[in-house]
Parts: C-alpha cells; structure tokens; sequence
C-alpha cells in the first residue's frame, strides 16, 4: 500500500510562476503541493542575469521567493517528482499519483558541501550552465539551487562509490529508489513553463558545428555573478568577443521549424544582454539583426532606446546563413531591408536569440482530455472572463505554460490563477457549509 | 510615382504562386540565394512589388530572369510564401507580358485554351493529311518544308518582336541611356549564357541538374539542325544517320528523367509544375521519342504502311513549333540569355 497525502491545490512546476501561486494561495491558509521535475526549484528565472526593462537582478529577486517558498509552513515541495494520472472523480477531487525520482542522496542528511563532487572522477557537461563548462556525475545542481542538496546522476555514474567514501554526512545512498505516493487535492495549477527552441533544428545557422555560435541562454550565463568563467569568452578559443552578432527569431515566427508565433521575449532580452554586454566588455561591438523590435511593454520602448543611445547597432534584415571563416570567425548573410541590398558582415561570436516553445508532455499528465491552443500551450477557455481556467473545472494555469510571456506577465498571470483559485475553494467551503 | 495595379496578385495566382502575400519582408530568401549579390537583391524585392501590385517595375525587371531555381528560398521561408515559385509565375508572367499577340498568357492562363489549341492543331494535320490522300511520300517532304518555314515565320514574326518588346521595357522605357558600342562589345556575353547556362552552376543545389540541361540543349539544337538541314529522314548517309539517333535517344531519355522528376516531385523545382510546363517537357519528349522511332520505322521500310507513325509526330512537331516553341516555355532559352545580355549592359552603364 502506497503512501497518500492530501493538500488544497497541486501545483505542478516551480518556477516563478508556480511559485507566485503556490505563495498566494498559501498565504491564505490553503495547502499547497508543489512538483518539480527538476533537482531545485527556481525555473529558469533563477538562472538568469538581470531582468528586462530595469535590469534588476533576476536572482535577486527569485531567490527571496524561492525561500520564502520552501519555507513556507502551508508548502510542501517535491523536487525531482512527476505528477501522473490525474484523475477529476468529482469536483473539488482530483487524485494523482505522484513519482519521486531517486536522488541517490539522503536529501535530509545532505549538508550540500560538494566533498563528493572532488572525488568523483566522472565529467560530464553542465546542463544548468547550459554545456559551457563540465560537472560530475554526483553534483549540486548549481550554487543557488534548493534544495542545495547533492544528487547522483545515475545515467552517467561509474559507481566506482568514491563519493560515498568522502561523503562525511553518510547521505550517499546507491539503494534508492522510485517513490509513489498517491495524491488527493481539490484544484490544480498548471505552471510547467516552456521549454528553448533546439537551434540545431536551422542547419544554416551552424549551431553545434560552428563553436561560436551559441544561444542567448549561453550568453545569459556568461554574464550571471555565478557565470562560470569571469569574463565573456567565446567558446572556440577563450578569446574575449570584441564584435558580437544577436541574430533574432532563431526559431520564432518561422513556419519551417513549425513555430509560426512570436516568442515575445526575445528582442528584450537580446536588447538587455546587449546593454550587459556594453558594461561588461567596453570596447565591443554589438549588432543586433532584426526582423521588427517588439518593445511592446511597459518601459520596453524606451529601453529599445537606451540601448541605441548606449551604441548598439540595429539592422533590420533576418540572417540567411552563417559560414565560419578563419579564426573560428563567423560571416552572416543578410538582406539589408532598408536598402534591399544583399550585404555580409563578418562577428567575432554570434548569439541566437532562440524563441521559446510549449512544454511537452502537459496533457499526458491528466485523465480527461487536456485542451491544448494550435501550439500545444494550455487552452485558456475564456481568456477575457477567466483567463487561468483550463477546459477541465478546477484546472488552471499560470504563466508561459499558456502561452510565450516575460517575467512580469508570468506573475500577473500567476496571481490571475492563485484569485481565480482563491474562488473556487471558497465557493466550495461555502457549499459544504 | 509609381502605379498600384490592384488585381496584380490574383493575375499571379493564375500562373503559380499564391502564397506570396504572406511575405513579412525578412529578406531570408534573398540572403540564403546563392546568386545573388550587391547588384542583384532577390527574390524578395520582387515579392514586395508582387504584393503591392508594381507591375510596371517588375516588366522593367530582369530578377526573375536572373534565379534558376534551387528552392533554397522556398523551403527556408518563414513564412511559406514560396518566393521561388513566385519567381517562376513572374516568368511566366513575363513570357506572357512580353508576348505581343497576348496568346502566351490567355495558353498558360487557361487550360481549357492550351487543349482546345492542341487539338485544333491536330485535326488540322489530320485533315491536311487527308487532302493529300495520305501519301508518306509528300507528306514527309511538305513536313521538311514545315520545318524550314515555320522556324523562319516563329522568329520573324514572333520570337523576334518579343525580344524587341523585352528590350524596351528594361532598357529604353526605364531611360537606361545605352551606347551602341557596349551592345556590340557585351555580345559575347549573349552568347556564352545562351550556350552554357553557366550561371546555373552558381546554384547550390547540384551540378546534374546544369549538366543534364546543357545535354538537352545541345542535343535539341543538333537535332533540330539534322532534321532542319542535314534532313535526316531523308538522307541515306550513315553518319547522319547515326548523329540523328543519338540525339533524340539524349533527349528523350533526359526528359524522361526531367518528366518522372516533376511526377515525383523530388525537386523543390519540381514541386509546383503549372500545365505550361508539362507541355513543355512531355512534348520534348516525344518529339525525340517520334523522331527516333520514326527513323527507325525509315530503316526498316516500316514506314510506307505505318504513315500513322509518321502522322503522330508530324503532329507532335507543328504543336510544338506553333504553340510551345512561340507561346510556350521554350522561349525561355532567349528571354534567360538576353535578360543576362541586358544585365550585363545595365551594369556597365
């Protein structure tokens, strides 16, 4: 017989939006369960550098509900978990079943001081530094992860049990294994977020072959305090970039990559790691090649501005192609729109400003039929009445898993969930009264 | 100022594309085009002018001349406009436009027409054929006469004002000032693409395609000259002979290929065939296939019984020599070489 638990609400990702809902539902005195499938909670916000248009400190501000998350008395987090079989028996019960993955590592015991990372001798690359650098096969996620807790990964470990040797807490454990738990809770939040564009998909831009042609998440980490080397580096040979390429809609509103949609964070965010970039290395150049600035938000059009101000280089054109030419540098193709003009101009690194795409695997996760939009993000019913609802009564969702969105749009749409929640639950106490 | 033609776009529909309108103006298929370069930016200009209805500006344009097809524009678009078979319907277009008798465009424009005109063509040999109380002999010999008669009326009266037509709207009605000695000195130019299609080769996609085309070519012209000239049906020497097999067994075997590609569509270029260019190459085809099996019947004294065989490509032949060959695609062979010509002079100048 399996273990059950039971909450108020299952909140099924932990990223920023997951975590806002969880936060303001649990602030109201409902249990909250939230299922991470990742090692630490945090998303991909808390691997970010600044934040568009203010550029405050992403972590700065994750990491504060990140805590206040974790250590919230109405929260219950499950990492590395999956949640499965959610099934709706009547309104206000939905049961599920919920898988922890084994971490290898005895969470409670871990005091996460990263002796076993020293002794083990496999490297494999850094998925939460997005491949620059390596990492072990038992390894803390990252520096600002939590749990800050180690884990094995089991695909990769020889076994060869170095770190269960230097381990001093004992909490090396090669005996785990898969936990079920069956779950019971009256309402569901849907925050998977989305998953990156896989640049690989356009040959033309030579991702993967080409060493300095690398995505905007990579850049992203070179400029973050916990960067992994201090200072901007092409990959190729180290050298510090001095003229640096942003190509725009890698992967956005191209039809032959089947992602006809804008992924409406892009041009920001390329805008901000130029304005980064400007501080970080003074004397480069930065180009920025696009098809049409989308500065639509608040404060967005004057941060497009800035940037020009600052001396970032804008031209409209999309890239055709990229060919590496001598010393690893990179020659783009392009169409100069403003003079109809084919031209070439030759970067020292490119980045792709690759786009955003719909999680997979959302609608697997429940009994009943899942609505999913024609780019498979969670159906809003009625957006303009309930925007959070999902077709299924009691299933909502919060943030980029209904659709591409910023940050501060992620929150509102967290906090547009966790009220529309709010009155469900409420509807449902006055009932039973 | 330029003039808006607002039916513009639904007059392109009829010759191909009518996904163009779906253009956001990127310029990806003009930077992934190989052949482009700073003095020609295609194909995306012309998408533009295509969806604002510039039609003057494209007849003054010698772009759509200019791209030989690799598909590399349409399969990277976007926006699936397919801007490669938006340049193939501009030439069509253009074949049509430059056409003084308006024949090439209502033939390519209606089905219905193209039909109706092959048939009447055959009728009309059936029915001369019986006036002559199907006689091989005579038959045989007015078809030599043909031959010679109707490539001299084709480029007089059609092939020859079209080009003129061609010339004055790219080059005189823009008021491009052009010194007679640079039309004398860019002349070999004319030449060399008209024989070569060397600009074919700048194409990524493969050079078969350049060479099977350059065989064609010059296997058509040979055996338009052995027929023409050498009369091959009529000689009785054994080089001639064996010259005139060669040559249409080359061209019916390679379009054969050409016509089993467009079936299969293995091709981007072969992906959006319009009725003009089936007519093309299937007639090609069978020109070389009747001819060749014509001789053959010759030299095995088939032919005095079997006039039928003759008759097929005497029919085959007058369609393709008053229908293709002034109003079809195969006018194609001058517009491509004389738009490199004027290009070329347009640049000097």
């Amino acid at each position: 017989m399996s273990k059950s638990e039971e909450y108020d609400v299952l909140v099924i990702g932990a990223g920023i939006s997951g975590e806002e809902a969880a936060l303001n539902l649990a602030n109201q005195g409902y249990k909250i369960l939230i299922v991470e499938k990742d090692l630490s909670v945090g998303g991909k916000m808390i691997h970010l550098s600044k934040v568009f248009p203010t550029l405050d400190c992403s972590a700065c501000i994750t990491t504060p509900k990140v805590s206040e998350t974790a250590r919230h008395p109405n929260i219950t987090i499950y990492t590395y978990s999956e949640v499965s079989n959610i099934d709706k028996k009547s309104k206000y019960d939905f049961r599920a079943l919920l898988t922890k993955h084994p971490r290898y590592v005895i969470e409670e015991a871990c005091t996460g001081c990263q002796l076993c990372e020293e002794a083990c001798p496999v490297t494999v690359q850094d998925q939460y530094q997005y491949d620059l650098v390596g990492r072990k096969a038992v390894y803390v996620p990252f520096s600002i992860a939590n749990p800050r807790v180690a884990a094995i990964d089991i695909e990769n470990c020889s076994l060869c049990g170095a770190c269960e040797k230097v381990c001093p807490a004992d909490c090396i454990d090669f005996t785990q294994e898969e936990e079920e738990i069956q779950i019971k809770v009256k309402s569901v939040v849907i925050a998977t977020g989305f998953k990156l564009f896989d640049p690989t998909l356009i040959p033309r831009y030579g991702f993967g072959v080409f060493k300095n042609v690398v995505t905007a998440m990579q850049m992203e980490r070179q400029l973050v305090p916990t960067r992994p080397y201090n200072n901007v580096l092409r990959p190729k040979d180290g050298k510090v970039p001095d003229n640096i390429a942003y190509v725009l809609c890698a992967g956005s509103r191209d039809e032959t990559v089947g992602n006809p949609i804008c992924s409406q964070v892009c041009c920001m965010y390329s805008i901000k790691q130029a304005q980064l970039l400007m501080g970080a290395l003074p004397m480069a150049d930065v180009t920025i090649y696009y098809l049409h600035i989308r500065s639509f938000g608040k404060g967005f059009n004057e941060f497009y501005q800035q940037s020009k101000d600052m001396g970032v280089t804008f031209i409209k054109g999309k890239i055709g192609k990229i060919e590496e030419i001598e010393e690893g540098n990179l020659k783009l193709r392009y169409e100069d729109i403003e003079s109809g003009v084919v031209k070439e101009a030759n970067h020292d690194m490119v980045v792709l400003s690759t786009g955003i795409l719909a999680n997979d695997g959302i609608s697997s996760m429940f009994k009943d039929k899942l609505e999913l939009d024609p780019f498979n993000y969670v159906m809003q019913k009625d957006i303009l009445a309930n925007p959070a609802q999902a077709n299924i009564g009691g299933v909502y969702v919060a943030g980029t898993a209904s659709g591409p969105m910023d940050i501060p749009d992620s929150i509102l749409s967290a906090g547009a969930a966790s009220a529309e929640i709010a009155g469900y639950l409420k509807e449902g106490e006055d009932h039973e009264k | 100022m330029a003039k808006i033609n607002p039916d513009f776009a639904k007059e392109i529909f009829k010759y191909g594309n009518d996904d163009f309108n779906a253009c956001y103006n990127c310029g990806n298929c003009t930077a992934v085009c190989s052949l482009t370069d700073e003095h020609n930016s295609f194909p995306r200009k012309m998408v533009r002018a295509s969806v604002l209805g510039l039609d003057e500006k494209i007849t003054a344009s010698l772009d759509p001349w200019l791209c030989y097809y690799c598909g590399d524009c349409a399969t990277t678009c976007p926006r699936e406009a397919n801007p490669g078979e938006l340049m193939m319907s501009l030439r069509r277009w253009l074949t049509a436009k430059y056409d003084w008798t308006g024949l090439s465009g209502l033939l390519q424009k209606s089905l219905l027409f193209s039909l109706f005109a092959f048939i009447i063509t055959a009728i009309g040999v059936i029915y001369y054929s019986a006036s002559q109380n199907f006689n091989v002999e005579i038959i045989m010999h007015h078809g030599h006469l043909f031959e010679m008669l109707s490539i001299a009326s084709v480029f007089t009266f059609i092939i020859l004002p079209n080009l003129f037509r061609m010339w004055y709207f790219v080059i005189i009605k823009p008021g491009i000032k052009v010194k007679f000695m640079t039309y004398l000195k860019e002349f070999q130019d004319l030449l060399i693409h008209m024989f070569t299609q060397k600009r074919t080769l700048g194409c990524d996609d493969s050079q078969t395609r350049w060479f099977m085309h350059l065989i064609l070519v010059f296997g058509y012209l040979a055996l338009l000259f052995t027929t023409v000239v050498l009369d091959w049906f009529g000689t009785e020497n054994l080089f001639i002979i064996l010259l005139g097999y060669i040559e249409s067994v080359v061209i019916f075997i390679i379009t054969f290929i050409f016509v089993a590609g467009r079936i299969q569509k293995n091709k981007e270029v072969n992906k959006f065939s319009q009725p003009s260019d089936w007519f093309f190459v299937i007639w090609l085809f069978l020109l070389g296939f009747t001819a060749f099996i014509v001789r053959v019947f010759i030299d095995l004294d088939l032919i005095e019984n079997n006039i039928w065989m003759y008759l097929f490509h005497l029919i085959v032949l007058v369609q393709w020599a008053v229908i293709i060959v002034p109003f079809g695609k195969w006018t194609h062979f001058l517009y491509r070489s004389f738009a490199m010509y004027f290009d070329k002079i347009k640049q000097v100048v």
